[in-house]
């Protein structure tokens, strides 16, 4: 019996179709690509990353990901099972292009119902784990920030500062190259498997199923999200808590084979239970996103206040390394806190970031991490797109 | 029988190194692309492995450009002379189309006079002028900007350079036939790839209008 995991074979496959172009290695953020041009290339799965971005830039498709699209038929098609479903803030901007819809379609209504047309029990939503990580994150933002301050009985919070931990790519790449940088990680679940545990707990009993019963599955933008639900300690359940992600090319695809009109479909809403969601949780799938839903909560948090203009538009943009500062009142200290944030969008750019928290040099008191260029809505699960230029 | 006695320098020195160049060139970067493209192990295996040989397919790229570009600016006459003539397209040479130079058995008629290029070379020097162009405008993007260009446009450049290969190869092929073993007009070859003369007499009746416009030089 083979004892090879997820980690030994990863998520992302070089096929034989590839024509050594060595546009891969290009892209590829850790140097996980080998070969050289000429060469037909191979991945190194200790420092791969499972981003999947060598995937959707491969000018000949030659590049895979391990799928799971026959265990969720299988498991739709068993009425012994209980088959919920959660998909990511991403995925309903990008699903539409597969169906011939214009690029940045919001087909949040129409992916409810297809979903619902597939057979799935349920339809929730990861928007509803995406705003408990941001109470999670923000919290904990504000316990490191008391910490700091001296505030008594916040001794034992982790140091400043923060680093978002909801991307799975980068926290592989912390895990694998940066270890020392750990503590600094917030200690929140991403929000897919934030949603897996409440929905094997929580929603189970809710519903009065057992969740032995109990299928969860996730649609994301990402191919890394398959190799986080793998991970050992994601069981929080006592089951595994996501048993299986599939991506946004994936659920295309399997609502295409199941002949369902998509571009007509009415649209439906999320399920309530666990499904519902503020807009705080949408912007999750941009780079940026985290960090101005991260800094709503802590601003209301730390200044009592309710506010006015929710847009902190300092943290948006394209640009691989963002920083600003935002005042955040504290009212229990009376005093105001500049809170410096800084917004890495790719990997590869994270290394100073990195070191300058190390050496003790950084000025920063929470820092957004995410792998891909712009944020999840270009993961390596996301539609493959065709632009020539 | 003709009274025509003597030789005439059909190709000069360059034209022939270049020649001898490009044919060289065209063998190494056609192999090479083959074995890429089919992933014949055993083409790249000839060069020490796929990296070599890639390594092989991109520096005889390299002469292959540089080597007709330091031509041209050595020759530029010599070369507009050429373009003039590969351009112009008079009754003649439709007349030769018409009858494929009488190298198609059942297609008679009489063959009319030809330029110093028969209406078959001209296009299959418009054939390699546009081809090696293509070749070039694509295999080095290939190579150079790899890591930055679009991966749509990456795939469109493969896909034009595979086709314009599969289309110059089987150009040269029947180019090396005609000009190397068709004994109608294999003399062609010593001509080009040795002393570059050839047969006053052979000129005279394969390149009639060109050979009336050369002077005869007494030695």
């Amino acid at each position: 019996m083979s004892t090879a995991t997820l980690a030994d074979t990863g998520i992302i496959q070089i096929t034989k179709a590839c024509k050594a172009c060595d546009h891969c290695t290009s892209v590829c953020p850790t140097g996980a690509v080998k070969g050289l041009l000429g060469q037909k290339h191979s991945i190194d799965y200790k420092t791969c990353i499972n981003c999947g971005q060598c995937l959707i830039n491969c000018p000949f498709g030659a590049i895979i990901d391990t799928s799971s699209v026959e265990q969720v038929k299988q498991a739709l098609n068993d009425s012994g099972k209980t088959v919920i479903v959660q998909e990511a803030p991403a995925v309903r901007v990008a699903l539409g292009e597969e169906f011939g819809m214009p690029v940045g379609t919001n087909v949040k209504g129409k992916m409810h119902a297809a979903l619902r047309k597939l057979g799935f029990d349920k339809v929730y939503d990861t928007e509803f784990a995406a705003d408990l990580t941001i109470m999670e994150e923000g919290t904990e933002l504000i316990h490191r920030v008391f910490k700091l301050a001296g505030v008594a009985g916040y001794e034992d919070r982790g140091p400043l500062p923060q680093f978002t931990s909801c991307c799975p790519a980068w926290i592989k790449y912390a895990e694998d190259k940066y270890p020392a940088i750990l503590p600094h990680l917030s200690s929140a679940k991403s929000p897919q498997q934030m949603f897996g545990a409440i929905a094997k707990t929580y929603a189970a009993n809710k519903q009065g199923v057992n969740p032995a019963d109990m299928v969860s599955v996730s649609v994301m933008p990402c191919t890394a999200k398959k190799y986080e639900c793998d991970r050992p300690e994601m069981k929080a359940s006592g089951f595994q808590d996501v048993d299986y992600v599939i991506t946004t090319r994936e659920l295309a695809t399997i609502i295409k084979d199941a002949g369902i009109d998509f571009v007509n479909l009415p649209d439906e809403e999320a399920d309530k239970l666990i499904g519902t969601s503020t807009g705080a949780a949408t912007i999750f799938g941009v780079t940026g996103g985290v960090m101005e839903a991260a800094l709503r909560t802590a601003y209301e948090i730390l200044s009592g206040e309710s506010l006015n203009k929710v847009e902190f538009t300092a943290v948006r943009g394209m640009q691989p390394v963002r920083e600003a500062t935002v005042e955040i009142p504290i009212k229990d200290l009376g005093i105001n806190l500049p809170v410096n944030v800084c917004i890495v969008t790719g990997t590869k750019y994270v290394d100073k970031v990195i070191e300058d928290v190390l050496a003790g040099r950084s000025k920063y008191h929470f820092i957004e991490v995410m792998n891909c260029p712009g944020g999840c809505i270009n993961g390596g699960g996301q539609p493959i797109r065709h632009e020539m230029y | 029988m003709s009274e025509i006695n003597g030789k005439v320098l059909k190709h000069g020195e360059q034209t022939r190194t270049m020649h001898w160049m490009h044919m060289i060139t065209f063998i190494l970067l056609a192999l090479t692309g083959i074995g890429f493209y089919f992933d014949i192990g055993f083409i790249g295996g000839i060069f020490g492995g796929e990296a070599n040989a890639s390594l092989v397919h991109r520096w005889a790229g390299v002469v292959f450009t540089v080597g007709p570009a330091l031509y041209i600016l050595l020759n530029f006459e010599r070369f507009a002379r050429f373009m003039d003539t590969i351009a112009t397209f008079t009754k003649d040479d439709f007349g030769w189309l018409k009858t494929m130079g009488g190298y198609i058995p059942f297609l008679k008629g009489d063959v009319p006079p030809q330029d110093k290029y028969n209406a078959g070379q001209k296009m299959l020097g418009h054939l390699i002028i546009i081809g090696c162009l293509l070749m070039i405008l694509t295999g080095f993007p290939m190579w150079l900007w790899r890591g930055v260009l679009p991966a749509a446009f990456l795939a469109f450049c493969y896909n034009i350079h595979f086709w314009v290969a599969v289309i110059l190869i089987l150009a040269i092929a029947g180019h090396f036939f005609l000009a190397a073993i068709h004994p109608k007009s294999r003399v062609e070859f010593a001509s080009m790839m040795m002393d570059g003369y050839i047969d006053a007499e052979i000129s005279a009746h394969h390149n009639e209008k060109w050979f009336n416009s050369l002077q005869e030089v007494k030695e």
